[in-house]
């Protein structure tokens, strides 16, 4: 039995002691040049998911150009109190600059708003906080982006002018009400042509969608557009689209992910995937943090240089990533999310 | 002599000594590593991270003692948080009284529990898996799965997220929550048929004990501190959502069992769960310092739990084995 206990216990120093060897061996956490190395922690919404998979792509490059130290780890179940579990380690961590994701915006922010306390730079991507938890909110697409390029890629595809008809969520969404009013705004301003036709709701659903595009079909011989605003709408209308056999006749656009949309890109079901980059989504969240943490960017900035990708414009305390990104045939291959 | 020495020998194999040099390696592991994670801050983060989990994990051990469980607590501390807001926002009660009540409806709901297995001699994982998905159900209704609870007054949010007497503010309710149910478990009559119940129910009956009253009141004990959880679970984020508390009930019952409580009944400690919830928190808190990922932490919690349970029977067998050699073999095997 002693034998035992005595195994164990040496066991554990030999442990203990073969850890704290490599402890010295990286405990130079300084840059070839002598400067202090930052710290960059950024956080997804959740960790498996694809899309922030695809934005850690683009954060792994802007690390590795900026020299700076890049962590990255979000919740892996839905406890939503594992964000601020996270944000708290980083504070005790003693981060340079976080960047995060947000899941809940009122409770994140109790634990931003701590890190801000401490010093620590706060920047927010994606889904923002409240405004008071962060300094700079990288925004990936505004309403209006998003309402005018929907419109000018459905009205290049239709040659300027045609009928075409909008699959939406739910009619009392707010932020596809929204993007409906720069649709339209656009449309009346720049293609009087085209004529929207009929909004159709899709309750968020593949099926729901496609059965509307089928009916939509059949009862408007002159359709020339199906534009899907929510991501499972796309697949959906396509899908109607491809059996009812107008492919091509038809033209298929939205806003949605490459994956789901690939099959359908690739058959010329689909002409246009909309959204935004997601790695440049990643790089300009990391470069905005670590500028931050250098102190080249201060509120009240007009615009901030991105090393390789040019000038970024900044409106309020809002970061623009810019006009939307489009997925078609020639670049989908290239993402996956 | 002999006996002193074996007593000696039996502590140090007793798993929750063993669980107690698994927190300690872990420890000094982590503080080799993590320049920052020996430090009182850090310390204080552990604490109140595991907070919620631990009085969970604290109201857990008399269930699974008695051979029950219970699935619905954390649903209940979703319920209970939501319903917290509620109170205090929609029907404007003040803190204490939304907190009062809501340690009430808290009762209520382990009293709902209670009654279902007491009363209809239903499997308390039947019955906890059904109030599982009901509460959860009620708080998605209750919010539509949208409503938010947020803007609490500063001094209800210093119960999370402050210091009170150099410590977190909440820890001194969870010390005495510890201490109340040690005290109950390992020092009351009452308390100790907990175990008698999981060794053999029925023979406790025959014994003259009332094992629906002690089954009740474990329950419904468990439905007041998922609300107590809640109440700090609220202040310690700064909201309060339907989602609150997702996955806690199987938190607490791997810490229990990583404790040292037989999942069958009969066995266990209140020490056990407390080192239980350490060794997993030490462990979630530490890989970070360590700059691993978060998905380790899962894995090794499950190659924890295994090790801890292996080891304590294997330490136990070989103390049998011992024993047999030692004494001869018409005396019996002291365990």
């Amino acid at each position: 039995m002693k034998k035992i206990i005595s195994l164990l216990l040496v066991a554990g120093i030999a442990f203990v002691s073969g850890c704290g060897k490599s402890d010295s061996s990286n405990s130079g956490s300084t840059t070839p040049d002598g400067g202090k190395k930052i710290t960059v922690a950024l956080m997804p919404k959740s960790k498996g998911n694809a899309y922030f998979i695809s934005c850690k792509k683009g954060a792994d490059k802007a690390a590795k150009e900026l020299g700076v130290d890049l962590v990255f780890d979000g919740p892996t179940d839905p406890d939503p109190a594992k964000q601020n579990e996270i944000v708290e380690n980083w504070i005790t961590l003693g981060v340079d600059a976080i960047a995060v994701a947000c899941e809940n915006r009122e409770g994140i922010s109790t634990a931003l708003r701590k890190a801000k306390a401490k010093g620590i730079k706060v920047i927010t991507y994606d889904a923002d906080a409240l405004p008071d938890a962060r300094e700079f909110f990288v925004n990936q697409a505004t309403p209006e982006g998003i309402g005018f390029t929907l419109m000018d890629e459905a009205a290049r595809l239709c040659g300027n002018e045609g009928e075409f008809a909008i699959i939406t969520a739910s009619l009392t969404a707010g932020n596809m009400i929204e993007w409906q009013k720069h649709i339209e705004a656009r449309r009346a301003d720049k293609y009087p042509n085209m004529k929207m036709i009929a909004l159709r709701p899709c309750d968020d659903l593949k099926d729901k969608a496609q059965s509307e595009t089928t009916a939509l079909l059949s009862a408007n011989a002159n359709l020339k557009c199906i534009m899907a605003i929510c991501s499972p709408g796309v697949p959906g209308a396509a899908e109607a689209v491809k059996q009812a056999g107008k492919t091509g006749k038809v033209k298929v656009l939205g806003l949605g992910l490459p994956n789901e949309n690939r099959r359908y890109v690739h058959d010329g079901v689909t002409d246009s995937v909309i959204l935004w980059n997601t790695e440049d989504l990643g790089y300009l969240a990391v470069f905005a943090a670590d500028s931050l943490a250098k102190g080249t960017l201060k509120t009240g900035d007009k615009t901030i240089k991105v090393g390789s990708m040019g000038e970024y414009q900044i409106e309020g305390d809002s970061i623009l990533l810019g006009k939307p990104f489009i997925f078609n045939k020639a670049n989908i291959d290239q993402f996956d999310f | 002599m002999n006996t002193d020495k074996h007593g000696f020998k039996a502590i140090l194999l007793r798993h929750e000594t063993i669980l107690l040099f698994v927190v300690l390696l872990e420890w000094l592991y982590f503080n080799s590593v993590g320049p920052r994670f020996g430090s009182v801050d850090n310390t204080f983060d552990i604490m109140r991270h595991s907070v919620e989990i631990g009085l969970l994990a604290l109201v857990m051990t008399p269930i699974i003692l008695t051979g029950g469980i219970d699935l619905s607590v954390g649903s209940l501390l979703g319920l209970c948080a939501i319903l917290f807001g509620k109170f205090w926002r929609d029907a404007g009660m003040s803190i204490p009284l939304a907190a009062a009540c809501t340690i009430g409806i808290g009762a209520l709901a382990g009293g709902l529990n209670a009654t279902l297995i007491t009363w209809l001699r239903l499997p308390p994982l039947i019955v906890t898996l059904g109030t599982f998905s009901l509460f959860r159900g009620l708080a998605e209704a209750i919010t539509r799965g949208a409503d938010t609870f947020t803007n609490f007054p500063a001094s209800f949010l210093f119960l999370g997220q402050e210091r009170w007497l150099g410590i977190p503010a909440q820890a001194p309710i969870f010390i005495l929550v510890a201490i109340g149910i040690w005290l109950l478990v390992h020092r009351t009559t009452f308390g100790r048929s907990f175990r008698a119940i999981g060794f053999a129910p029925e023979g406790t009956r025959y014994a003259g004990i009332s094992v629906e009253r002690r089954l009740a009141m474990a329950y419904v004990l468990a439905g007041i501190i998922a609300a107590v959880a809640a109440i700090i679970y609220t202040s310690r984020l700064g909201q309060a959502k339907a989602d609150a508390g997702m996955g806690y009930e199987l938190f607490a019952i791997t810490a229990v069992v990583l404790g040292g409580t037989s999942i069958f009944g009969g066995v266990g400690t209140v020490h056990g769960t407390l080192l239980g919830v350490a060794a997993i928190a030490v462990l979630n808190n530490g890989l970070v310092h360590a700059r691993q990922p978060r998905e380790v932490a899962g894995m090794l919690t499950g190659l924890l739990l295994i090790l801890a349970l292996t080891s304590s029977i294997i330490s136990k067998m070989l103390a049998s084995l011992n024993a047999r050699r030692q004494t001869s073999v018409t005396k019996p095997i002291i365990t």
